[in-house]
C-alpha cells in the first residue's frame, strides 16, 4: 500500500465510520457529527468567560469513552469531538473580548484592545468578522503545515534516532518546556520534578510499588485523569472561586451597544488585513511548532510584530489599541495558528507541547490502538499500519472542522455572544461537582476523589506561586515513557552508564537541554537588572 | 497599593493556563517568598532523595542481577528529586541576587484560609455524600417488611442518588455562596438542579457506570 491508499482510507475511516443517522439518504457517520458537536461546544465554551477548550476537553474526554467504550472504533470519534473543541474554542474566545472586553481565553486578551473600540464605535459586527476570517485563516495555514512536516518530521526521526537519543530527546522536550512556561525556570524545574515524582508513586519494576508506604491505596499509583484535571481543571476552579472572593464587588458586564455596521467584509477590507493576517498566521505556526509555547506568547508577537508594521506602513490609519481592524486581523490570525502547529511534536515525537494536546494524548493512551510518535508514520511492506490510517484520519477531522469554522463558524461565534454573560459564581462550583463526578466514574473510588482534590490543592498553590501547572502534567504524562525508553536504552548499550553522552546525536540533544536551561536563566537575570 | 502592581481585571479572571502561563498577582518587595520558596523545594527534595526513596523502593539505584546490570527503582524518582532541588537552588540563587523591590508571586495568609474554608466544605460535602444513603436506608428500615441493606441497594433508584445529591448539593451551593459571599435560597436550587442534571447525565445513558460512593460500598 502507498501514501495515497492510505490517505483515502483516512478519509473513508472518518466519511463511512458508524452511522450516526441518515439524512435524505445520506449517511452521515458518527465521527462527522463529533467533530460538529465538539465544534459548538468549543466556540460556548471559547466565548464563556472562566471556561477554556482544555477545561472542556478533560471533562469530555471520560463521558466520551464511557459512552465510545475502549474499542479501535472509538478513536476517532473521540478524538474527532476534542479536536472540534479545541478549533471552536479559539474561535468563540474572541467573542466577550470583542463585544464586552472581557477574554473569553487567555490568549483572546489582545483582541479587546482593537476588538472593543470597535465595539464601542458601533461596528461589533465587523470586529467578529474580522475576527473569524483572521482566525480560520490562521488556523487552516496551520493544520496544513502539520499535514506536511509531521509526517515527514517524525520519518526523519524515525530513521535517525535510537534508544539513547530517544531518551536524550524526551530531556531535552522537558528541559525545554520548563524552561520557556511561565517566568521563572526554577519554577519550571520544580514543577517538572513534582511531575516526575508523582508519576513513579506506585509504579517499578519490582514487586514492591515504590514509594508507596506500603498501602493499597497509593500501591496503584495516581490515574492519569485523576492527576492532570486535579492539578489543571480543580486547580484553575480553586482559583477562580478564591479571585470571585475577593472581587465580589465587580460589576456584571456591560451591555454591548448595538452595533450599526453591516457585517459582510468588502474586498478592501480584506485587503487591508490579508497582511496582517499573513505574517502572524506564519508566527504563530512557528510558535505552535515548539512545545511549551503557547498561543499568549504567538498572540502578543503577532500583534507587535502588526503593530510595529502598521506605524511603519500606515501611520495615517489608526493605530493598534485604538480600534484597528488590523490589530485584531494580526491577533486572531497568530493565536489560532498555533493550534494545528501544536501537534507537530505531539504526532512526530509523542510529546505534547499544550494543554489542549496534553487531553489528544490522554484520548489516545486511555482507548489505546494508536500511540503518537515517529512510529505512526511507517509504511510496512507486507502489512497495512493501522496507525498511519488513523493519523490521516485525523488530518481529514481537522480539515472538516476547518470547513466548518469557514462556514458555520461565523454564525455560531455571533450566537455565542449570551454567554459571555453567565456568571462564574455558579459556573465554577458546577465545573467542580461535574470534574469529581467524571474522575469517579474514571475511577470508583472515593480515595480518588481525595486525591483529585490534593492535586487541585497543589495546582492551585502552584499558581499562587507563580509557577505555571503545564510542566507538572506533560512531566507526568512523559515520566513512564522517559524510564521504560532509559532502562531499554542501558539494557541495549550494553549497562553503559554515560549512554546519553557516547552517542553524539543523544549528547548534542543534551547540550541543547543544558543550553535551553541556561538561556532562560540567563534572561531570567537580564529581567533582573534594573 | 498592591492593586496597582495587579494584572488588569480583564486579564485576572481569564480562564484555564494555557501553555504560556499568566503570572500571579505580584507584589513589590516580597523576594524573601521566593527564598522561602527556593529553601523548602531544596530541603524536600533532600528529604525526598535521602530518607523517603531509599526507605521506600524495593531495588536501589543501579541493580546487578544474574551478572545484568539494570537500573533499579530509585534512579528515577531520584533524578526526578533532584531536579526539584536543582529549581529550589535556582530559586534561591535569584532570590539572593534579586535587589529588595523585585516583583514577585506571594503565597498570602488569606490564599491559605481559603484552602482551609474551602477543604472543610469539601470534607463535609464527602462526608454527607459517603454516609447519607446508608443512613437513609438505616431510617426506612424499621419502616418496611424487607432487610434493607445499602449494598444490595446501591444500584436501585431512590436510594442510589442519595448520597451523591445530598453531598453534591452542599458543595455546590456553598461554593456558590462563598463565592458571593452571602446566602440565598437560589443557591440551593440551582446546586440541586446540577447535582440532579449530573447524576441523570451519568446514570441513564452510560450502563455500569457508579455514582460517587456507590463504587466503595
Amino acid at each position: 500500500m502507498g501514501l495515497t491508499d492510505y490517505i483515502w482510507l483516512g478519509v473513508l475511516a472518518v466519511f463511512q465510520g458508524p452511522e450516526a443517522f441518515d439524512l435524505f439518504g445520506l449517511s452521515v457517520s458518527i465521527t462527522v457529527l463529533m467533530v460538529v458537536a465538539g465544534f459548538i461546544l468549543g466556540i460556548v465554551v471559547g466565548a464563556t468567560p472562566g471556561l477554556a477548550g482544555p477545561m472542556a476537553m478533560a471533562i469530555a474526554l471520560p463521558l466520551l469513552i464511557s459512552a465510545f467504550g475502549f474499542t479501535p472504533d472509538a478513536l476517532l470519534p473521540v478524538m474527532g469531538f476534542l479536536i472540534g473543541v479545541m478549533k471552536g474554542a479559539t474561535l468563540g474566545g474572541a467573542v466577550p473580548a470583542i463585544l464586552f472586553n472581557t477574554p473569553g481565553t487567555p490568549d483572546a486578551y489582545l483582541t479587546t484592545l482593537d476588538g472593543h473600540p470597535m465595539t464601542r464605535a458601533g461596528q461589533a459586527r465587523k470586529a467578529l468578522k474580522i475576527a473569524h476570517v483572521s482566525s480560520a485563516t490562521g488556523d487552516t495555514f496551520s493544520d496544513v503545515v502539520l499535514i506536511l512536516c509531521a509526517p515527514f518530521l517524525a520519518v526523519v526521526i524515525e530513521g535517525y534516532l535510537d534508544l539513547p537519543e530517544k531518551t536524550a530527546l524526551l530531556i531535552l522536550s522537558l528541559a525545554f518546556v520548563a524552561s520557556v512556561i511561565g517566568n521563572s525556570v526554577g519554577k519550571g524545574l520544580i514543577a517538572m520534578g513534582l511531575g516526575l515524582m508523582a508519576a513513579y508513586i506506585g509504579t517499578g519494576e519490582d514487586f514492591y510499588p515504590r514509594l508507596s508506604f506500603g498501602t493499597q491505596s497509593l500501591a496503584r499509583g495516581f490515574p492519569v485523569t485523576t492527576a492532570v484535571l486535579g492539578v489543571l481543571i480543580l486547580g484553575e476552579v480553586f482559583k477562580s472561586l478564591d479571585d470571585l472572593r475577593r472581587d465580589r464587588h465587580r460589576p456584571d458586564a456591560p451591555k454591548a451597544p448595538k452595533p450599526t455596521d453591516h457585517a459582510a467584509l468588502s474586498r478592501a477590507d480584506l485587503r487591508r488585513i490579508a497582511p496582517y493576517i499573513a505574517r502572524s498566521a506564519v508566527i504563530g505556526t512557528a510558535v505552535g511548532a515548539l512545545p511549551g509555547i503557547g498561543s499568549t506568547l504567538a498572540a502578543t508577537l503577532g500583534h507587535t510584530s502588526g503593530a510595529r508594521r502598521h506605524a511603519r506602513k500606515h501611520p495615517d490609519r489608526l493605530p493598534f489599541g485604538k480600534g484597528a481592524p488590523e490589530g485584531i486581523a494580526a491577533t486572531e490570525a497568530a493565536n489560532s495558528a498555533v493550534s494545528g502547529a501544536n501537534l507537530i511534536p505531539v504526532l512526530s515525537l509523542g510529546i505534547p507541547g499544550n494543554a489542549a494536546a496534553v487531553f489528544l494524548i490522554l484520548a489516545t493512551e486511555s482507548i489505546g490502538g494508536f500511540n503518537p510518535g515517529p512510529a505512526v508514520f511507517r509504511i510496512p511492506p507486507d502489512r497495512i499500519n493501522p496507525e498511519l490510517v488513523v493519523a490521516f484520519g485525523l488530518f481529514t477531522m481537522m480539515m472538516l472542522a476547518n470547513l466548518m469554522n469557514w462556514t458555520i463558524g461565523g454564525v455560531f461565534m455571533r450566537m455565542a455572544g449570551v454567554m459571555a454573560r453567565a456568571r462564574k459564581e455558579f459556573l465554577m462550583p458546577m465545573v467542580l461537582l461535574l470534574t469529581l463526578t467524571v474522575i469517579y466514574v474514571q475511577d470508583p473510588r472515593m480515595i480518588a476523589i481525595c486525591f483529585a482534590i490534593g492535586f487541585g490543592v497543589l495546582g492551585y498553590l502552584m499558581r499562587r506561586v507563580g509557577m505555571s501547572p503545564l510542566p507538572f502534567v506533560i512531566a507526568f504524562l512523559l515520566a513512564r515513557r522517559l524510564e521504560d525508553t532509559a532502562r531499554q536504552a542501558f539494557s541495549a548499550t550494553g549497562g553503559d552508564a554515560w549512554f546519553l553522552f557516547t552517542h553524539p546525536i543523544a549528547a548534542l540533544f543534551m547540550a541543547l537541554a543544558v543550553v535551553s536551561v541556561g538561556l532562560s536563566l540567563r534572561r531570567s537575570a537580564g529581567q533582573q537588572r534594573p | 497599593m498592591r492593586r496597582a502592581h495587579c494584572w488588569p481585571r480583564s486579564k485576572r479572571s481569564s480562564p484555564l493556563h494555557d501553555a504560556k502561563s499568566e503570572p500571579a498577582p505580584i507584589r513589590r518587595g516580597a523576594v524573601s517568598d521566593q527564598l522561602w520558596l527556593g529553601l523548602g523545594c531544596t530541603a524536600l527534595a533532600a528529604v525526598i532523595a535521602l530518607i523517603w526513596i531509599p526507605m521506600d523502593s524495593g531495588t536501589g539505584l543501579i541493580e546487578v542481577q544474574r551478572r545484568r546490570i539494570t537500573l533499579g527503582d530509585a534512579l528515577a524518582p531520584t533524578l526526578a528529586a533532584g531536579f526539584i532541588g536543582l529549581g529550589g537552588c535556582v530559586l534561591l540563587l535569584q532570590s539572593l541576587a534579586a535587589k529588595p523591590g523585585e516583583p514577585a508571586a506571594r503565597l498570602q495568609r488569606s490564599h491559605l484560609l481559603f484552602l482551609l474554608r474551602f477543604l472543610a466544605i469539601c470534607g463535609l460535602g464527602l462526608v454527607l455524600m459517603r454516609w447519607a444513603g446508608p443512613l437513609a436506608v438505616a431510617l426506612a428500615d424499621p419502616f418496611v417488611a424487607a432487610d434493607l441493606n445499602y449494598r444490595s441497594l446501591r444500584d436501585t433508584a431512590p436510594w442510589k442518588y442519595i448520597g451523591y445529591l445530598t453531598g453534591g448539593t452542599f458543595i455546590a451551593a456553598a461554593l456558590m455562596a462563598g463565592a458571593e459571599g452571602r446566602w440565598r435560597p437560589r443557591h440551593l436550587a440551582l446546586a440541586l438542579a446540577t447535582s440532579l442534571a449530573l447524576a441523570l447525565l451519568f446514570d441513564l445513558p452510560l450502563d455500569g457506570l457508579l455514582l460517587p460512593p456507590n463504587g466503595d460500598l
